[in-house]
């Protein structure tokens, strides 16, 4: 059986406050595992942990105690990060580079020269739709196009695993829409996610499997639809169904002893709504 | 685009490339942020100190000259080193540019060093044009010297009269101790910037590094004087020996470092003296170095 992407092992982490007697536990005594291929959303509100968990993950942050694995190999070690690719949450990436000089730098970090780098670079400005502006300095670049070529430096050394941290914050609906296709497209590739973000919808769309953290403890985890169906009851949408059949069916429901929740119109979302709007 | 397999090559403990990354992306870091226009500032001073020396003997003009030169290019190397190390390590924790480094296999001491190198190299270039336009400055002055010789000179004056005065204007021109005093105000520069680096790793703002800086710059030039003054005073017991090596290895004494006095007034320097104080430098970056790696591995990002 394969390792697992990220196990996390009775993870504690204490900052000591400078001048002060008082401590701050970040996290406390946290497991979890996260499976390859899956799609792992870390929730919680500010402050609760999360981004302290990835650091320690990324080996930038040592644990007070515990440990944490990257396919199996301890995370305070260097080469483990040659299975990650990580995009920290609004990361300002040199200006002065173009699209195009950030990716080979980040790939001659990764060990990667020739026509191999080359190769890679022009890859990954095609699949995060960054061609046109390979030549232009990223000071000039959107929010979603930075956010976008931060994908793609994390995608470089094509790695198993991939760390977001709130990867759409401040992107516009169309480009976090194009982010969120971009994961969508990586787990399909087979690549483990793991998403820290605050947007619960756009998590609920493309996560398998959640944890919750708050105040550094998991108080929730596991595959979500079990998490958020609502097991005594049933959704059946009809179309075209004229008012004698809705009558019949709400009294055949009376008669059975359900109980009838609710009727309504489906609703598209006002996500799709804008997006058809300014298309 | 594979993705269950990765085709990089094996992760290496230590690796040149990855280090010659970090140094030329430094560079280029801090060449499109235009430092080099300090050079403008460097040609104006040079051509300014020499523009002002009507009444001087050619020996007092070339005197002068030097002495300006080389002190600007002390001190312009050294504002240079202190300015630009300062900024780099806040400035890519601040940016969060650090966690995209470090999240990639990079090893904090294959940073550090790529960093200090990508300085050095800029601070390298930078000598290296200054030199040139110190060159072509003292050429010019000495083609100008020739020719005011010629025309005053006595009509009468024989042939090897003549060759001799034009021999006596090049030998007070260019002396090959220029060359070393240039390498060690480099040197000077480059321990600067180690320092800088050194100081960047625990320093809460920029501000804070470059103030302890321009503070540790002052403190290794006064130092010697106070050393001295303590020898004399205490009569040099053990517990003053043991401060005062403390104090020479936190604020090193740039009074070694100042050999271009001698090069000025056109004494040569010893090839020892030169090596020494070369070896110095190159020991006070690797000490500066180290400590700053010893630093920034335990830092919590």
């Amino acid at each position: 059986m394969s390792a697992p992407a990220i196990a996390i092992h009775n993870l504690t982490k204490v900052y000591p406050i400078p001048f002060r007697r008082e401590r701050v536990v970040a996290v406390r005594d946290l497991s979890l595992t996260v499976e390859p291929g899956q799609v792992y959303g870390l929730l919680g509100p500010n402050g609760s942990g999360k981004s302290t968990t990835m650091k320690i993950v990324l080996g930038l942050v040592p644990p007070t105690t515990g440990h944490t694995e990257i396919f199996g190999r301890d995370s305070t070690r260097v080469e483990s990060r040659e299975e990650v690719g990580f995009l920290p949450e609004n990361p300002y990436f040199y200006k002065y580079l173009t699209g195009q000089e950030t990716l080979r730098f980040y790939g001659k970090l990764c060990g990667l020269r020739g026509n191999v780098l080359k190769d890679r670079t022009k890859d990954l400005l095609k699949l995060v739709g960054l061609e046109n502006a390979a030549d232009r300095r990223l000071g000039g670049y959107s929010k979603g196009m930075l956010q976008r070529i931060g994908l793609a430096q994390a995608l470089i050394q094509e790695p198993r695993l991939l760390v977001l941290d709130e990867p759409t914050a401040g992107v516009d609906p169309a480009g976090s829409r194009e982010i969120r296709d971009l994961i969508l497209d990586f787990k399909s590739r087979g690549i483990t996610v793991l998403l820290c973000s605050h947007l619960l919808g756009q998590v609920q769309e493309i996560c398998d499997r959640i944890g919750i953290l708050h105040r550094g403890q998991l108080v929730r985890e596991g595959r979500l639809e079990e998490l958020i169906s609502i097991e005594n009851q049933t959704q059946i949408i009809v179309e075209n169904a004229s008012p004698e059949l809705l009558a019949k069916l709400e009294g055949d429901i009376a008669n059975s002893g359900a109980r009838l929740v609710e009727t309504s119109k489906p609703q598209t979302t006002l996500e799709r709504y804008f997006l058809e709007v300014t298309k | 685009m594979s993705t269950t397999t990765t085709n990089h090559p094996p992760h290496r403990a230590f690796s040149p490339g990855r280090i010659l990354a970090i140094a030329s992306n430094t560079f280029l870091e801090l060449v499109r942020q235009k430092v080099f226009y300090f050079l403008l500032i460097f040609a104006m001073v040079l051509i300014g100190s020499s523009a002002f020396m009507v009444n001087f003997t050619f020996q007092e003009k070339f005197q002068v000259l030097k002495d300006v030169s080389l002190g600007a290019m002390s001190i312009f190397t050294w504002l240079l080193a202190v300015l630009c190390t300062a900024m780099l390590l806040p400035k890519d924790i601040e940016d969060r540019t650090l966690y995209t480094i470090l999240a990639k296999p990079v090893p904090r001491l294959e940073y550090l060093i790529g960093k200090l190198l990508g300085v050095l190299g800029l601070l390298a270039a930078s000598t290296l044009v200054m030199a040139a336009l110190f060159a072509i400055v003292l050429y010019s002055r000495q083609q100008l010297a020739i020719v005011e010789a010629l025309s005053g000179a006595d009509p009468n004056a024989s042939k090897e009269q003549v060759a001799e005065m034009v021999r006596e204007i090049k030998a007070t021109t260019f002396t090959w101790s220029l060359i070393p005093g240039i390498v060690i105000i480099y040197l000077k520069a480059a321990l600067f910037a180690a320092l800088t680096l050194l100081i960047s790793t625990f320093a809460s703002s920029w501000i804070f590094t470059i103030v302890t800086s321009v503070a540790i710059y002052i403190i290794g030039h006064i130092q010697p004087i106070a050393r001295d003054y303590w020898l004399t005073e205490s009569g040099g017991t053990a517990l003053t020996k043991v401060f005062l090596a403390i104090v020479s290895l936190l604020f090193p004494d740039l009074q070694l470092f100042n050999l271009v006095d001698d090069i000025v007034a056109g004494n040569a320097i010893a090839t020892l003296l030169f090596l020494k104080t070369a070896a110095l430098g190159v020991i006070y970056v690797l000490v500066y170095l180290f400590v700053a790696y010893f630093i920034f591995a335990k830092k919590e990002l």
